[in-house]
């Protein structure tokens, strides 16, 4: 009942966002009037085909680009520029290459001023979620692209941001890396609940991860339709259900180019 | 682990086949000073070393030939330090401010192609024969180079790390010293390395038009005796301390830039 509850409270809306870059080719219109909303605690896939503007879409709802139209708001507060209650976890890792692990973490409290002994513990306590213990002072450069992905994402999370938007984080990562990546990311989740807006353009990463998916049409980006995927977890790949769902989303999707 | 052993030992191949590689060319010099006319206006490389190691004990003119290699080098350190400083902050400042690099920009392209030697006129007339003509043909050199690999370096600090930053809460100020500066050091290292061969190569030239000591002053008081073995003593001088310049600055930067693909 509790979780219930708390899961009514909608944390994103978006009312009627669109987005349009003046190129030198002219306008490009890439977000036509989106609007959705995203609950406490949820994990919202937007999936779409290829290059459809989902990641413009984050950058809209981030605060990292200004929306040509509507508005976005976070936890009741209208976004108009980058902001910690906002984590993003990043395609290419986007890590700061000259910091250690733990410098990489620990990057969002101590610029916003938490003091050091407790900011250290903060991002300990990340760094031990994402099962990187004993990585704390390599270099990104040491580490394998799941690893990095893991610090980008303990990043996000120490920040202790009110929503954490993931744009195809596992995007560049190999097929059994991805795997591995979906599974613990779900474990992640189930122990720290956060809202998390997930963007891919992997059917089955959609359909393993969500409690909800956006369906998108393709250039101009707008809303097609929506999933509630009501299967238990942690979720099978081959589970008769899960690829039920899998076919009928296929069927409804645009194909990209 | 495997990787750092892969490198270590092509690093010992390296050095045996630079080693074999420099004996070839020792041996070839010493064979065609001895068996062929040219051994009448070059000193062959057995002199050239004896003649090398005895300026260490008994002075070339007023100095031995590590007295002239401190004046060369202090001249160098001087001009290179004043220069990269300047350098690296008008780079700076030109890479974070546009008004800024609007301004200075067409000027440093014009000078760009300039070679710091074609100013010895200039700054003899400017600054007299003493050392401060010297000072400033090495700044010039050092600040030239470093200037557009700072700016370049500032330019190309990753957007996407910069929006990182702010997203994670950092002000302007901090992106500015938490991102853009860590983001160009190796760009910087890339210009403090060309700075560091030009101003050698300037301060020689500098002596050799006027000075009354260092390396450049052997050359031509050689030139001006006809003693080829004085003239490649100090050229074997500046090659040696070139190439010590070269390896230190890189051992900086591989210790300052671990993290970097370059300063790998």
């Amino acid at each position: 009942m509790e979780r219930e509850r708390k899961m009514s409270r909608e944390v994103i809306v978006c009312k009627d966002i669109s987005k349009t870059f003046d190129t030198a080719r002219g306008p490009v219109h890439v977000i036509d009037k989106v609007s959705l909303s995203v609950r406490e605690n949820e994990l919202l896939v937007l999936f779409g085909p290829g290059q459809c503007g989902k990641s413009t879409m984050i950058n809209c709802m981030s605060g990292l680009e200004p929306v040509s139209s509507g508005s976005v708001e976070v936890s009741g507060r209208l976004v108009t520029k980058p902001g910690p209650d906002r984590g993003v976890v990043y395609q290419r890792m986007a890590l700061f290459p000259w910091l250690t692990v733990m410098g990489n973490v620990e990057y969002g409290p101590k610029v916003r001023g938490v003091p050091k002994k407790e900011r250290r513990e903060r991002a300990q306590h990340y760094i031990n979620l994402v099962g990187l213990d004993g990585f704390e002072n390599s270099y990104p450069n040491q580490l394998s692209g799941g690893m990095q992905q893991r610090v980008g994402i303990a990043r996000a999370y120490c920040n202790e941001p009110d929503v954490l938007f993931m744009d195809e984080p596992f995007g560049h990562l190999d097929a059994q890396t991805r795997y591995l990546m979906q599974e613990d990311l779900m474990k992640i989740w189930e122990k720290e609940k956060r809202t998390i807006v997930f963007v891919t353009n992997n059917i089955e990463e959609a359909v393993y991860l969500a409690d909800r998916i956006i369906v998108m049409r393709n250039c101009p980006t707008s809303i097609k339709t929506e999933y509630e995927i009501k299967l238990p977890r942690p979720r099978d790949y081959v589970d008769p259900e899960f690829l039920r769902y899998r076919e009928e989303i296929s069927a409804v999707v645009d194909k990209a180019l | 682990m495997i990787n750092r052993f892969h490198k270590g030992a092509k690093s010992y191949e390296k050095t045996i086949c630079a080693a074999i590689a420099i004996f070839a060319f020792l041996c070839i010099w010493q064979l065609v000073v001895s068996f062929t006319k040219a051994g009448m206006v070059l000193a062959g490389p057995v002199e050239t070393f004896a003649a090398f190691f005895k300026a260490i004990v008994s002075p070339i003119g007023t100095h031995t030939i590590e007295g002239h290699i401190l004046w060369s080098l202090s001249r160098v350190l001087v001009g290179f330090v004043l220069g990269s400083l300047a350098g690296i902050v008008l780079g700076i400042l030109m890479g974070w401010f546009r008004p800024i690099s609007a301004l200075f920009r067409p000027i440093f392209e014009l000078l760009r192609p300039i070679p710091p030697i074609a100013w010895i006129p200039l700054s003899i007339v400017w600054f007299g024969l003493g050392e401060s003509s010297k000072y400033f043909l090495i700044f010039y050199s050092a600040f030239c180079a470093v200037t557009m690999n700072a700016y370049s370096g500032v330019r190309s600090v990753d957007a996407e790390l910069m929006g990182a930053a702010k997203m994670l809460g950092a002000s302007n100020r901090q992106v500015f010293t938490s991102i853009v500066l860590p983001s160009c050091i190796p760009q910087i290292f890339a210009g403090l390395q060309i700075a560091v061969g030009t101003s050698w190569a300037t301060v020689v030239a500098a002596e050799m038009v006027r000075s009354s000591e260092g390396v450049g002053w052997v050359i031509i008081k050689g030139q001006d005796s006809n003693s080829t073995v004085q003239i490649l003593v100090g050229i074997v001088a500046i090659g040696i301390i070139g190439y010590i310049l070269a390896v230190t600055m890189r051992a900086v930067e591989a210790r300052l830039c671990r993290w970097s693909v370059r300063g790998k």
